[in-house]
């Protein structure tokens, strides 16, 4: 008996063992493949803040780190910077550098390394750059080329100080863009991995940095590969040859909205009652329908940034006359023939062009069709972002910025409802639907999320054995 | 200049020749042309109709297809749809359809292939033609959509239990058009001319035709397309929508080109022929005439001119034969003139030699009988006889010598005439000789008046100055001689026409026209004591020099003697 009992119990032993990776955790080693639609900068990889690509924003978010991030919710979460205090009632907030924090060289990073950051950060194109240079004290003149910036200051080797002109509701929100990463001198980044072999375009590849301030990733390396075709990466996938792919269907969160931007400065669209026509005409439920996943858009930002309940105008009044339409490239095309295939039937003879999806936002044309996803997944800052593309009402930037001054979460929120409204109502950017970003992994591969810009996560990603 | 009768000739035979051969090459040439231009025009217009045909043919299926779709499609949709709007993509797969669509009798589009982005909106199409039926559809392409034609018959059908109308056919898109071309081996494109645009495939020329204008249902021309000269046929379509069919004229153009280069060579070729023709028959013709013409010359020049060759049979060889027989005959008569000149001449110079030397030896006969008489009559013992006979004999004894003299002198001109030399010549101022000559004269002149007038242009002349001298210093002696009671005389010299005159011109009697026709004769005189050869003398110098005398006088108005010399070369002694 003694016998069998032994064999039995080896048995299940074994058993257990073969069940054992999975229900203990994740685990460490392995190296991972994920392909991406695009990676243009490749060895650019240490120049976060001129990212334009989605590859490139998950290089710079693999590579770099921030001094904060941003919870699912939209407060800051620690990052670089370890805890951080207000004080003058709010127009001061001092950051202080978590000790572990280290660049790629293994340098430790001081306070001068996230001085000399928030510097090139506040001189950039960043949008949220944009936002935090205007509460900073000299944040202003700063942009427009003094070389004094009293608003940040290195008080010691481990703490910075950011003066604000007048309290603000999140004021570190806008240290969670990607523009707004730490790196050292000579551009090091203090990211999960550490770029190795960067094929300019097509390949970059990439290892655990082993000091990364929340400790090693879970995997020893990770290889990103570029490949345009849809079709080509879906193939890769099932064959194995990759692990992860961005962009296909599968794990999804809705992050980006198909914005219809008109310019109300030009013709047609010069007339608000032209403006009111095109987003009647515009049938959102049934472009929403097109595309698996998609929603109809309520408001301008997704569901989860901030929700909104809207009602749209039902007058089809016809426009006669010709139309230029601006096509982001990344817009799916069966949503753009829809959409010229309504303004055609409004009365608009609507021929379609397609630009890089980074061009189209800057673009001057009566109308362009861009996918919208915010650079720093906070409302506030999302709607300031979105009010950059158009000339803003008068009302909303009133509510914009009684919402910046907002400390309550429910007014502020109840206040960027009003200026989304109010943005909404002029026409200029008519949202048309959201859209999932979403990738697709094999099985084995775990811990692969997207954040709440879409952009996947692969931090914490990790290979069953 | 007259040309030659080989030049004349050549240019007949080579103007007969010419002009209808070429007149040939270009009716030929323009036969080819217009042959290959109808030719041309013709596959074009079967070309056209072939294209329409082949649409006919494309009509027919699409409607058999139709029928089918209505038949068994919609009443059992595929179960593979799991949505309407692509029920009109699934059918178009399963029937082979470019385009398609199901359209509700309100005129919405419920499904749509080719324009899968506009169910339930309005209908974008505008039927153009119902006969072929064409229509102007939107079709999804990148971003958005673009009008395209299609060829689309429709149908009432019942779908979902409620009429709809069905439209389904090719699209007439550039690879539409382009299988067309190749299929009948031209360039085809079809012409929207509201749109102006082509449809034709991205390297047909026709598509580089900016603005054509076709007017009419039908048309056709010649129109230059990428640099290339194409021949073109169009036939209204539908509307505004042409079909257009065109080729190059390449093929026309190479075979124009190389016709006409033939019938230029065969032209080069026939003149060539007729001019080497012309050039043997002119030499077999012209050869005889040249001989002719060489032979009288020499007649004319007084050499013999020598049999001249023909072939015999024709016209030129009957004149040469006859030329060769006057040739004859001349010979035969200048012999015999010659020969009868000979005797006259001998005669002549018989009788001039008996009656110069009789003439000196009557006194001397006289003379002598005379001493005779007186001898005889001494020898009687005549009282007077030994003074007479003295006087009488030194009488008769200068007579004698004085004949005898005479008799010296006439044997001395005889024998200076026979013993003439050849002159030798050598570039002479003639102005100075005649200075010189009728200085010698000037103390002979007595009461005439002695003139001399030097034309100062006269060049060197190549003479024998001895021998001029002396035919100068003859006339100059004549003239003296004519005038014995006085007069005028005036030597003179001139050049002129290549010639130089030396003139003696006297204000004597002159002479009649007999005197004149007698001048040159040899021992012709009418000066007591003359011998004639005087002027014999200066004619042979004269003749001896290439020159001439001229005589003009006039009876009491005096006589110019000119002795006339070429001024060239000295002729070859």
């Amino acid at each position: 008996v003694s016998w069998r009992l032994g064999v039995a119990a080896a048995l299940a032993l074994l058993g257990l063992a073969r069940l054992s990776p999975a229900a203990l955790g994740p685990c460490y080693g392995g190296r991972l493949t994920a392909g991406v639609p695009r990676i243009v900068l490749g060895s650019n990889a240490a120049q976060p803040w001129v990212a334009r690509e989605a590859g490139d924003a998950l290089v710079g978010r693999l590579v770099h780190e921030g001094l904060v991030r941003l919870a699912p919710e939209g407060f800051p979460l620690p990052a670089l910077a370890a805890r951080w205090s207000a004080a003058a009632g709010g127009r001061e907030w001092t950051l202080e550098i978590d000790p572990n924090a280290r660049l790629h060289d293994e340098t430790p990073i001081v306070a001068a390394d996230a001085e000399r950051s928030l510097r090139r950060f506040l001189r950039s194109r960043s949008p949220a750059a944009v936002r935090l240079a205007a509460a900073l004290d000299g944040g202003a003149a700063f942009r427009k080329g003094a070389t004094a910036l009293p608003g940040v200051d290195a008080i010691d080797a481990r703490r910075v100080t950011l003066r604000l002109l007048e309290p603000l509701a999140l004021p570190l929100a806008p240290l969670a863009s990607p523009a707004a990463a730490v790196t050292g001198a000579r551009g090091q980044g203090a990211g999960p991995f550490v770029p190795v072999l960067p094929v300019p375009g097509s390949r970059l590849a990439l290892n655990a940095f082993g000091s990364h301030v929340r400790g090693r990733p879970l995997l020893d390396g990770l290889t990103l590969v570029a490949l345009p075709n849809p079709e080509e990466r879906r193939a890769a996938l099932r064959a194995g040859r990759l692990d992860v792919v961005a962009g296909e269907a599968g794990v999804g969160r809705l992050t980006a909205t198909l914005l219809l931007v008109l310019d109300p400065t030009r013709r047609p669209f010069d007339r608000p009652s032209r403006r009111d026509a095109v987003a009647a005409a515009l049938e959102r439920e049934t472009l929403a329908a097109l595309i698996p996943g998609a929603a109809p858009a309520r408001g301008l930002l997704a569901p989860h940034l901030l929700s909104v309940e809207s009602e749209w105008p039902a007058t089809r009044a016809p426009i006669t006359g010709l139309l230029a339409l601006t096509v982001a490239d990344d817009v799916p095309p069966l949503l753009s023939q829809r959409i010229v295939a309504s303004l055609t039937a409004l009365g608009l003879r609507t021929t379609a062009t397609a630009v890089d999806s980074a061009v189209a936002r800057t673009a001057r044309a009566p109308a362009k069709l861009i996918l919208w996803s915010p650079e720093v997944a906070e409302p506030g800052l999302a709607l300031r972002e979105l009010a950059s593309l158009a000339p803003v009402p008068r009302l909303a930037s009133e509510s914009l910025d009684a919402a910046d001054a907002e400390i309550d979460p429910d007014r502020r929120r109840a206040l960027l409802v009003e200026a989304d409204s109010v943005l909404r109502a002029d026409r200029a950017l008519v949202p048309l639907c959201v859209f999932p970003s979403s990738f697709a992994a094999r099985d084995g591969v775990r811990g692969v999320r997207l954040d709440a810009a879409g952009t996947l996560v692969l931090e914490d990603a990790w290979i069953q054995p | 200049l007259t040309p030659s009768l080989r030049t004349r000739l050549l240019i007949a035979f080579g103007l007969v020749a010419v002009p209808p051969v070429a007149m040939l090459a270009a009716s030929a040439s323009s036969l080819i042309a217009s042959s290959l231009e109808e030719s041309s025009r013709r596959r074009l217009g079967d070309a056209l109709g072939s294209a329409r045909g082949r649409i006919d043919e494309l009509r027919r299926e699409a409607e058999a297809r139709l029928a089918a779709v209505a038949r068994e499609d919609l009443a059992e949709p595929p179960a593979s749809v799991a949505d309407d709007r692509t029920v009109a993509s699934a059918i178009a797969a399963r029937r082979g359809f470019e385009t398609f669509e199901i359209v509700a009798t309100t005129g919405r589009v419920l499904s749509s292939h080719h324009w899968s982005a506009g169910f339930d909106l309005p209908e974008q199409g505008e039927t153009l033609a119902d006969d072929p039926p064409l229509r102007r559809v939107a079709v999804a392409e990148g971003f958005g959509s673009v009008p395209r034609l299609a060829l689309m018959p429709s149908r009432s059908a019942r779908w979902r239990g409620l009429p709809v109308t069905i439209r389904g056919g090719p699209l007439l898109d550039a690879a539409f058009v382009g299988g067309l071309g190749r299929l009948m081996g031209v360039e085809t494109g079809i012409y929207d001319a509201a749109a102006r645009s082509w449809i034709a495939p991205p390297d047909s020329p026709l598509g580089r035709w900016t603005v054509p204008r076709f007017p009419g249902l039908e048309a056709e021309g010649v129109e230059t397309l990428g640099g290339v000269v194409h021949r073109w046929a169009a036939m209204r379509f539908a509307g505004d929508v042409w079909l257009v069919v065109g080729a190059p004229r390449t093929l026309e153009a190479a075979l124009s080109e190389r016709f006409l280069r033939l019938t230029l060579l065969a032209s080069l070729a026939a003149l060539a022929a007729a001019l080497g023709a012309a050039f043997v028959l002119s030499r077999r013709i012209a050869r005889p005439v040249r001989a002719l013409a060489d032979a009288a010359r020499r007649i004319a020049a007084g050499q013999r001119p020598g049999a001249v060759s023909a072939a015999p049979g024709d016209e030129i060889g009957e004149l040469a034969a006859a030329f060769n027989a006057l040739g004859e005959d001349l010979d035969t008569s200048r012999a015999r003139l010659v020969q009868a000149e000979r005797v006259a001449a001998w005669r002549e110079m018989a009788r001039r030699l008996a009656h110069e030397l009789k003439n000196p030896l009557f006194p001397i006969q006289l003379s002598i009988e005379t001493l005779r008489r007186a001898a005889e009559q001494e020898g009687a013992g005549h009282p007077e006889g030994a003074a007479r006979f003295a006087r009488l004999f030194r009488e008769s004894s200068d007579t004698i010598l004085d004949e005898l003299r005479a008799l010296g002198r006439i044997i001395e001109e005889f024998s200076e005439f026979a013993r003439l030399p050849r002159p030798r010549f050598a570039p002479t101022d003639l102005n100075e000789l005649v200075g010189q000559t009728v200085a010698l004269y000037r103390p002979r002149a007595g009461q005439v008046l002695f003139e001399t007038l030097h034309d100062p242009q006269l060049p060197l002349v190549p003479v024998d100055r001895d021998l001029i001298a002396r035919a100068l210093g003859n006339l100059v002696a004549n003239a003296l001689d004519a005038m014995p009671d006085g007069g005028r005389l005036l030597v003179r010299t001139a050049v002129a026409a290549g010639e130089v005159r030396l003139s003696v011109e006297d204000s004597g009697p002159g002479l009649d026209a007999e005197q004149q026709r007698q001048l040159f004769t040899p021992y012709h005189t009418t000066k007591r004591g003359g011998t004639g050869l005087g002027l014999a003398i200066v004619q042979g110098i004269a003749t001896d020099h290439g020159g001439r005398v001229e005589v003009r006088s006039e009876p009491g108005r005096g006589t110019s003697f000119a002795l006339v010399l070429p001024v060239r070369e000295a002729p070859a002694p």
